[in-house]
């Protein structure tokens, strides 16, 4: 047993050491800054009372959504050619939920009373929403990740159960995520003395919803291919290309709504101005949803690996680019006051998506998460033993 | 029960910061932190004279407060009486409120390890005792006039038309975010002296709306997906294209595996 563990920790390549370095730094950052109060660890101030850490739960969550949005196609739709990609994506999932209920602790200036949310609820809030959901839905997401840990471990009569149960989980999961994926962009309905017109719509929730499930699929296409350098595992380009297929039309949607918003409040000539804010809108469109837009049409995009990597992460920069908008870079200034994160801010960060990534990494290595996916090496052995090279595996 | 409210005169502010010390004073506030601040206007005129203008800055008290309306644990609550109120025990830091209020009044008290909100609340306790709000009772001019709101807007109204040369037409706070309980009077534009403008719905009806549909969209939801996945159940079986079974996949994957 001490063997296995000590040959384990000698293989492991250095990238997990790298990890687990920064995760490692970025969480006595973030335990010096539970002590120490916001005020002498963040650059977060009056004028901008949430920042980096903000920014980043919208956008992690929104990428998380890979998971739902995966979920009602392979169980709803019951499309199950889709099947093999499930558990990678409700992985990714838990892993993004879990730094984003990290850093939501880090950014409260009570944290010690983070339960208050279950004790003094205020049905008017939209933060008091988005935290149930996300406790809720991170429920679920383990609960569908559980068959993994059963069959790793044996627990046969617990995983049967919960793969019995998979259809209502999935649709309370569905819904849950529905609700918090919106409830997220309700969070700044209330904000349209201070968002710029641009971007305040009341229709923000369906926006936010909309996007975060092309950043979903984006994620998913786009984490095969990394997973085919990082795990030699990866899903068929068949898959792959049939994933590819929606994003347009996801994207375009996504497109006409935005347009439309500003058609309808009358605001298009906003986007004439050219000034920061035009540019900084239409930067979101033109790299995050035309040109993946365009790219996804074209079937030799959808099933190159490497195109389609290209493509997901212009999906996911677009995503990007809209959620630190909303929460930051589009705020209309108010004299006097200036944000830019703080080291600490960025170590704490930085440490916690290390985390993410290195359980995602562990997970990977020795729980059966790659079931019905494709192996490269297989695939490479098959090349070399056949005189003209089969595209089997890419 | 009576909604009570303040109505400041700016014209009658001489500057003398005594409500600052009063409020800082009743409340026992470190030096730094203020709930109601002042803030000097410098001018100069065409002829070159220079004047001062106040401009003042404390919790309006909507009458129906988006950071109430926002505010994740409920600690911020109108209250029947006319105040805003803060509920230091029940706040977890989050910060919301401070983006939802249009007035940026909540202030984060940054500098402990502990932060909560600093935000005047109408001195709700005098309020209870009989007495006015520390900071009106502490003003020598008389500049701070405390009542109750329909009284005082009509105050302010009268004031206007006795002396139209002297205000500025406009009673600030009478129509702002849907109509607040602290209402001005100036003789300088509101704007130049740094009161933000703000458009006269309250902030909290849009969030309530989209808030509200949350039942809908979630009873819509799941009806939605499980008509969705019955359907397309009953077409594959009528098409006789049989789901896969993940359970018999998983039977020969563990059989396999033994
Ligand atoms: S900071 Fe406190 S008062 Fe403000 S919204 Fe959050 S919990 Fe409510």
């Amino acid at each position: 047993m001490w063997q296995r563990i000590d040959k384990e920790i000698r293989t492991m390549p250095w990238g997990v050491w790298a990890l687990a370095a920064l995760m490692v730094f970025g969480l006595s950052v973030a335990f010096y800054r539970l002590f120490a109060g916001l005020g002498t660890t963040t650059n977060l101030n009056d004028g901008y009372p949430w920042g980096l850490w903000i920014g980043f739960d919208l956008f992690v969550v929104a990428f998380s959504g890979g998971a739902f949005t995966l979920a009602a196609i392979v169980y709803v739709l019951q499309m199950h050619e889709f099947h093999p990609a499930v558990r990678p994506t409700v992985l990714t999932g838990l892993v993004g939920y879990g730094s984003v209920l990290v850093i939501l602790v880090m950014d409260l200036g009570r944290w010690d009373r983070f339960y208050h949310f279950i004790l003094f609820p205020n049905i008017n809030s939209a933060l008091f929403e988005v935290s149930w959901c996300i406790l809720l839905y991170t429920l679920v997401l383990i609960s569908e990740f559980s068959p993994v840990v059963c069959q790793k471990f044996g627990w046969e009569r617990l995983g049967c159960f919960m793969k019995k149960i998979a259809l209502p989980l999935v649709i309370v999961g569905v819904t849950l995520s529905t609700l918090h994926q919106s409830s997220l962009g309700s969070l700044f309905v209330v904000m349209s003395e201070r968002l710029h017109p641009l971007w305040y719509t009341p229709f923000i929730p369906v926006m936010f919803f909309v996007s975060s499930v092309a950043a979903g699929l984006a994620m998913v296409i786009g984490g095969a291919t990394v997973s085919r350098w990082v795990f030699k595992r990866t899903l068929s380009r068949n898959l792959v290309a049939e994933l590819g297929w929606f994003l347009p039309w996801v994207l375009g949607f996504y497109l006409i709504m935005k347009i439309g918003e500003l058609l309808a409040a009358g605001e298009l000539g906003l986007l004439a101005a050219n000034n920061y804010y035009s540019l900084l809108f239409l930067a979101e469109l033109a790299i995050g949803v035309v040109a993946p837009l365009i790219l996804f049409s074209f079937a030799a995009v959808r099933r190159n690996r490497n195109w389609a990597l290209f493509g997901a992460i212009l999906v996911l920069l677009g995503v990007f680019i809209n959620r630190f908008s909303v929460t930051w870079w589009a705020l209309k200034p108010i004299d006097g006051y200036f944000y830019f994160p703080s080291w600490q801010e960025i170590a704490i960060q930085v440490g916690v998506l290390s985390g993410a990534v290195l359980v995602y990494t562990l997970v990977g290595r020795y729980l059966p998460l790659f079931e019905g996916t494709v192996d490269v090496a297989r695939a490479e052995r098959i090349a070399q033993r056949s005189p003209t090279p089969q595209p089997a595996g890419d | 029960m009576t909604k009570h409210a303040i109505l400041i005169d700016l014209t009658q502010c001489v500057g003398c910061h005594f409500c600052e010390a009063a409020c800082q004073a009743n409340k026992g506030l470190p030096a730094d932190t203020q709930l109601v601040t002042l803030r000097f206007n410098e001018f100069t005129g065409e002829d070159d004279a220079f004047s001062q203008e106040m401009g003042r800055k404390q919790c309006m008290h909507c009458v129906k407060p988006a950071c109430a309306s926002a505010c994740t644990v409920g600690a911020l609550r109108k209250t029947a009486d006319g105040p805003v109120v803060y509920d230091a025990a029940k706040c977890i830091g989050c910060r919301y409120c401070m983006y939802a209020c249009p007035f940026q009044v909540p202030a984060f008290q940054w500098d402990r390890p502990m932060g909560l909100i600093n935000k005047c609340d109408m001195c709700a306790d005098r309020l209870a005792a009989g007495e006015q709000p520390a900071c009106a009772a502490a003003c020598p001019t008389g500049a701070i006039l405390f009542g109750e709101r329909d009284a005082l807007l009509e105050e302010a109204r009268q004031r206007i038309i006795k002396a139209p040369d002297r205000y500025v037409h406009y009673i600030y706070g009478e129509r702002e975010a849907g109509g607040t309980s602290v209402l001005y009077l100036s003789d300088t534009p509101f704007a130049e002296l740094g009161f933000p403008e703000v458009g006269y719905e309250s902030l909290a009806h849009a969030n309530e709306e989209v808030m509200h549909a949350t039942p809908t969209v979630a009873a819509g939801m799941m009806l939605a997906l499980t008509g969705v996945y019955w359907t397309v159940k009953r077409r594959n079986e009528l098409m006789h294209r049989h789901p896969i079974d993940f359970e018999v996949e998983e039977a020969e994957h563990v059989a396999k595996n033994r």
